[in-house]
């Protein structure tokens, strides 16, 4: 597969096969094509050449990449993206705004996975009265709403200290473990591609190697 | 949490640019509700004191585009009128502007024939009518009396001659309340145009219908070259200051439309220019491209429909205070409806879509990856 912006070739090549309820990281200098790899995977971006598929459906044929990522993609980014003038809970609701279902139940849902995130006192504040590692929670939570089948996370634990980048990374592996999903993770942090099932070396838009964060 | 809300949300998260904005439109659709409102009133007004004199057709001269059709010498068109078949009564009306007193703006002094059946639809509510065609007296309306500071028994100073105010009556249209009123004789004799009218006024037959009443006009039109016989409706329609408004209201209307329209497409391209990234997170979360038209879309409708309504408000406001200043008191019974009120509104929400169509179409297109990478 190949990706270029239109100026430089992110993506050279990329051949990459990642199994279902896998948890894999993604690592590599700047520049090497994580991030451009991470939004090709999550139809962010169409790849200039080459072929995706998603459990057998083939993402060049996938009409609306809107209600492809709805239904099957949670994304987390570094910086947390959450709306500055809506609460916790409002926030992680967003994502449903113009589904077909009940605005009640979203909103129940969405109270059960701050719970579960251990964000029960927190669900009424707004983001700049939370801490980053809150915020990263509500983002998580915001990424779960819609069932989703795999997550894709731009470094998420960047903007956190390392105990609230521990306490993120044990939940979303947690989670993913848990819910059968498959966590792609884009990371510098060589103890949080440490927990991954595989890691994917990346360099100048090639992968470089790819083995078990264990081997 | 839904679209509604969201997109009140995001208009609130920035409140100064959006009371600008509502404060923009509100003036340019207050604008609109005043200048149409009175436009309105004004042929309203002009239509209620015709119908209200029992009038059913007018004679007046073709050329005529002033706000009182010019006088003519009124003798023999009356004599042909009256051979008619189902014309039951002719009545001459002079009609003038003319400053009765230093220190008030000037007002309608009306002539009518003495004895005619133009007096009957007039309350008197002091005093008594003129006693004979001759007679140099005036009566006043309730308004003018209330404008001249003048009651019964009094005398104002017309064209020259002294008259004395023997009585005050109420009319249902306005333009009759805010006049004077003598016999027609003595206001041919004060403006100087003896044997002239401004127009006629023709009562037909009680059983006469909409045919019998074309056929007049056929009549007058072969008969009478160079007059017209038509409704007081058509009468008002045809007059100059009446097109005029309507024109001027037109015209705020579409200056006001583009101005409105121009205000929310400047106000919502801003917005997401500031929110590109906001948008992009969005999209990634799976936001459809139509719902974020329709966020962008619903923001500028309730910035336009909140201005609209506000609009509303200052136009009325501003109409009540026309209504009420010395110098229009009278002369304007502007005319609001709530039809007019949800057409304004109407008019409110077309300007916001148009102009937060381009704005949300932009958006929609931007790419999630570019927009999450925008600063």
């Amino acid at each position: 597969m190949h990706f270029d912006d239109g100026q430089t070739k992110a993506l050279n090549g990329v051949d990459l096969e990642i199994g279902a309820g896998e948890f894999v990281a993604i690592v590599g200098p700047s520049g090497s094509g994580k991030s451009s790899l991470l939004n090709v995977i999550g139809t962010l971006d169409a790849p200039s050449s080459g072929e995706l598929t998603f459990q057998e459906q083939a993402y060049s044929k996938i009409r609306d990449a809107s209600l492809f990522r709805r239904e099957n993609i949670g994304f987390i980014f570094q910086s947390f993206h959450l709306i500055p003038t809506l609460s916790a809970l409002d926030n992680v609701v967003v994502p449903t705004i113009g589904c077909a279902g009940s605005e009640s139940e979203f909103r129940a849902r969405a109270e059960d996975l701050l719970i579960q995130l251990g964000l029960r006192e927190r669900l009424h504040h707004f983001p700049n009265k939370l801490s980053g590692g809150e915020r990263q929670r509500v983002a998580i939570a915001r990424a779960l709403i819609n069932r989703p089948r795999m997550i894709l996370a731009d470094e998420p634990t960047g903007s956190l200290d390392s105990v609230n980048a521990t306490q993120v990374l044990d939940i979303l592996s947690n989670i993913a473990k848990q819910e059968g999903l498959t966590l792609i993770m884009v990371t510098h942090d060589a103890t949080v591609s440490a927990r991954a099932d595989r890691i994917v070396k990346m360099r100048d838009g090639k992968i470089e190697n790819t083995h078990g964060a264990t081997s | 949490m839904n679209l509604f809300r969201f997109a009140l949300d995001n208009l609130y998260r920035r409140p100064a640019r959006s009371m600008l904005t509502i404060s923009a439109i509100a003036l340019g659709i207050a604008a609109v509700v005043a200048l149409t409102s009175i436009a309105w009133g004004f042929e309203a007004s002009w239509q209620k004191a015709n119908d209200a004199r029992g009038t059913d057709l007018i004679v007046t001269r073709i050329a005529s585009e002033n706000t009182m059709p010019s006088p003519f010498r009124s003798e023999k068109v009356q004599q042909t009128l009256e051979a008619m078949p189902q014309v039951k009564e002719v009545v001459g009306l002079l009609s003038e502007m003319l400053t009765v007193s230093e220190d008030s703006p000037p007002v309608f002094v009306f002539g009518w024939v003495y004895g005619s059946y133009l007096w009957d639809h007039l309350k008197l509510m002091d005093g008594r009518w003129p006693n004979e065609r001759m007679e140099q007296v005036v009566v006043i309306g309730s308004l003018a009396s209330e404008m001249l500071h003048k009651k019964t028994g009094d005398h104002v100073e017309i064209e020259g001659a002294n008259f004395e105010i023997v009585g005050i009556f109420e009319s249902s249209a306005v333009v009759e309340n805010g006049a004077l009123l003598m016999t027609l004789d003595q206001a041919q004799k004060i403006t100087d145009k003896p044997g002239k009218v401004n127009v006629l006024n023709i009562k037909v037959d009680a059983n006469a219908s909409e045919a019998d009443m074309n056929a007049i006009k056929a009549q007058v039109r072969q008969a009478l070259p160079g007059f017209v016989a038509i409704t007081s409706g058509e009468l008002v329609r045809k007059n100059a200051v009446v097109r005029l408004s309507k024109a001027m209201s037109n015209a705020t209307i579409l200056v006001a439309s583009l101005v409105g329209a121009l205000v929310v497409f400047n106000t919502m391209l801003m917005s997401i220019s500031e929110r590109t990234r906001e948008i992009g997170v969005l999209l990634a979360l799976g936001w459809q491209r139509s719902t974020i038209i329709k966020l962008i879309v619903s923001e500028s409708i309730i910035l336009s429909l909140v201005g609209g309504a506000v609009g509303i408000l200052i136009g009325v406001g501003i109409t009540w205070g026309l209504e009420h200043i010395e110098l229009m008191r009278g002369k304007i019974d502007a005319i609001f409806s709530l039809p007019f009120f949800f057409a304004v509104l109407g008019l409110s929400v077309l300007l916001g879509i148009l102009g937060g169509l381009y704005p949300a179409v932009k958006a929609a297109r931007l790419l999630p990856s570019n927009a999450l990478r925008h600063e």
